[in-house]
């Protein structure tokens, strides 16, 4: 489950932990001594800088005059015409690149409920990842609400100033209500990346993984270790690739989900997501835990909890010869990569930038955003999803694909507006596009966009508008 | 409990038309609907309790006892001897077959100052998860009622929690109002 922070902290000279299932030893304890280092120098920059993003003019001031067309009197004119067609909201105005990250600070990373003013600086990180890598305006938007009612009501209010919203660190089950709900009602693309994110990145390394082991989709055995706002959505994008749900097992911390199990009413009421999936998956009943899930299962996705014994090697062992394990929990995976090889997994995949195959929600979202903005699209349906997803797993293949190259890694950049131009053409395709181009326009449209955001950093910064980094100590 | 609502329309029709055998069971589907019989009972006490576990979830005054299963096995042989009670179960066919996978308990109750003077009271009705949607909760009640009736109910009624919006639904669709509540407080 890389999330955007795991994805651009330095590179740690943590690599493999020696082998044996307790495996983490000095290297652990290194990278959480190191962890601890970037923890205090974040704060320091974080009150250095005083957050980190803010709002830049897009129009040259030549002098005060000048504010008579980019303010009274000439924008009463510009206002008129919005009124007369409010989708020239998107034209004459900056909501065509603006989206909100939404939060009401319910699950933030892995702190839990720390309320939306801590969740801030999370969202401000967002905010600049989105702007770095995507070129897009994302406003950070934690709001105070008392229920998921009026989290809806909230950004349902947001709408006019927003060309989409990402929804971030809000609890499960409950996201999933709110992100059906937005969807339903906006007119605006909205995605919620803990579930949207992440779940596309594991699908695009699945597909990958797939190819490596000789394997299909539609008749691989998967077990999916967790089941949070990650592996449902992840369970629903697999179904809409054709994957065998009847075979599907599913299992949390109380183990095997299956229909007959004593806490399905409970979830009826409560986590409907979940219990439909109990319903759909595990047709023949199939009870235990994640040791009796595994029994010739071909692909492991484990999106729990940090906790390198989550996943016993003996347990990989029991899967069907040349098994793919996914281990994406951060900062430590349910298994080390090399536990689970050592135990035969053929591909190993994890949430992290310091081993092969990290499943990266990075390489997702801000070039989801840049493309479905660059079509203006009026939603962000499951199919755009998978056009993103698949495009990932193709540009990884254009490198060549091997058990330790499934997904491009952060350094390819090239592959960035190719996402960004593929869920642009599908919105296109499916008819949800205000702006229709043709992929070779859209990849151009996000080329350039990209580009001149990362151009902007630079210059800020040559240019002594942004301070250098203090040095450290 | 809560048949969804397209496939329970169509099922609904289909039962009207066919007249359901009381003695053998009609199959609604893959499962077959007879009344209860002595050797259900351990799988009826486990779907009662289930019920009534569920009827926790919607307020701290109905949790479970902790007996609960032995009162469900009480309660459940008294129905078996009393001709009042009515104990309906649904049992699967094919791979399944023989297990029981749904239950409906109902009985007639005098009304001493109303009209109709008796009432056909559903007391309890719960079906595996797997069981649902199907229109298989529906056809309990329909055959519940239809029984009911012959032995005299004027009007049919049903016990949940009030905060059960799936049964309220479930019960509106199928014209069935509130006519009385009951309100609670702790002491």
């Amino acid at each position: 489950m890389g999330d955007a922070v795991s994805s651009v902290r330095p590179k740690e000279t943590v690599r493999e932990p020696p082998s044996g299932a307790d495996a983490p030893g000095d290297s652990a304890h290194r990278a959480e001594r190191e962890t601890a280092e970037l923890s205090e120098r974040a704060v320091e920059l974080a009150r250095h800088y005083g957050g980190k993003m803010e709002v830049v003019p897009r129009v040259p001031i030549r002098s005060l005059a000048d504010f008579s067309y980019w303010y009274t009197p000439g924008i009463a004119q510009v206002s008129r015409e919005i009124q007369r067609d409010p989708d020239l909201s998107f034209e004459l105005t900056g909501r065509w690149n603006t989206i909100g990250i939404v939060t009401d600070g319910s699950r933030v990373l892995g702190l839990g409920d720390v309320g939306p003013r801590a969740a801030l600086p999370v969202m401000e990180g967002k905010a600049l990842l989105f702007k770095y890598l995507g070129g897009v305006d994302a406003f950070p938007l934690p709001i105070q609400v008392a229920s998921p009612e009026e989290f809806v009501e909230t950004v349902r209010r947001l709408e006019p100033a927003l060309g989409g919203v990402n929804m971030e660190d809000t609890a499960s089950p409950k996201c999933f209500w709110i992100l059906d709900r937005l969807q339903a009602t906006l007119r605006i693309p909205v995605w919620h990346d803990d579930q949207l994110g992440t779940a596309a990145a594991t699908v695009a390394g699945l597909l990958n993984a797939l190819e490596v082991t000789g394997r299909r989709i539609d008749t691989a055995r998967i077990v999916l270790l967790g089941a949070g706002a990650a592996n449902l959505a992840t369970a629903r994008l697999l179904r809409a690739l054709g994957a065998d749900m009847g075979a599907m097992i599913m299992v949390d911390q109380k183990g095997i989900l299956q229909a007959e199990r004593e806490d399905l009413d409970e979830l009826m009421l409560h986590n409907r997501w979940k219990y439909d999936l109990a319903l759909e998956t595990n047709e023949i009943r199939r009870r235990g835990g994640l040791a009796e899930a595994l029994d010739g299962a071909d692909v492991l996705l484990a999106a729990s909890r940090p906790d390198p014994r989550a996943v016993r090697p003996e347990w990989v062992g029991r899967m069907a010869p040349n098994p793919i394990v996914f281990a994406l929990a951060n900062p430590d995976p349910e298994i080390w990569p090399q536990v689970a090889r050592e135990a035969g997994a053929a591909v190993v995949a994890t949430g992290r930038s310091d081993f092969p195959n990290q499943v990266n929600n990075s390489l997702v979202f801000p070039f989801v955003f840049r493309g479905i903005l660059d079509a203006r699209a009026t939603g962000i349906p499951d199919p755009v999803v998978l056009a993103a997803a698949r495009e990932l797993a193709r540009a990884a293949r254009v490198r060549g694909v091997t058990a330790e190259h499934i997904l491009p890694t952060m350094d390819e950049e090239s592959v960035f507006p190719e996402i960004a131009a593929a869920v642009a053409t599908q919105a296109v395709e499916l008819g949800i596009a205000r702006v229709r181009r043709s992929r070779a326009e859209f990849l151009e449209m996000a080329t350039q966009r990209m580009t001149r955001s990362r151009r902007l950093g630079q210059w800020l910064s040559q240019n002594g508008l942004l301070p250098p980094m203090p040095p450290e100590g | 409990m809560e048949p969804r609502k397209g496939t329970a329309q169509k099922d609904r029709k289909g039962s009207e038309r066919e007249a359901p055998d009381p003695g053998e069971g009609k199959v609604v589907r893959g499962v077959r609907v007879r009344p209860a019989r002595k050797d259900d009972l351990p799988a009826l006490v486990g779907l009662l309790v289930r019920l009534k576990r569920l009827n926790g979830e919607f307020d701290p005054l109905l949790a479970v006892r902790p007996d609960a299963e032995e009162q469900a096995l009480r309660v459940l042989s008294a129905d078996l001897s009393n001709p009042n009670s009515l104990l309906l179960s649904a049992e699967a066919t094919g791979a399944d077959e023989g297990k029981v996978v749904g239950v409906l308990r109902a009985t007639i109750r005098e009304r001493l100052f109303y009209v109709p003077e008796k009432e056909g009271v559903v007391l309890d009705i719960y079906l595996l998860p797997a069981h649902r949607r199907g229109g298989l909760g529906e056809y309990l009640v329909e055959e519940a009622t239809r029984i009911l009736k012959e032995r005299g109910a004027g009007v049919i009624t049903v016990e949940f929690p009030s905060l059960n919006e799936i049964a309220t639904r479930f019960y509106a669709k199928r014209g069935f109002r509130p006519i009385t509540s009951i309100h609670a407080r702790s002491v």
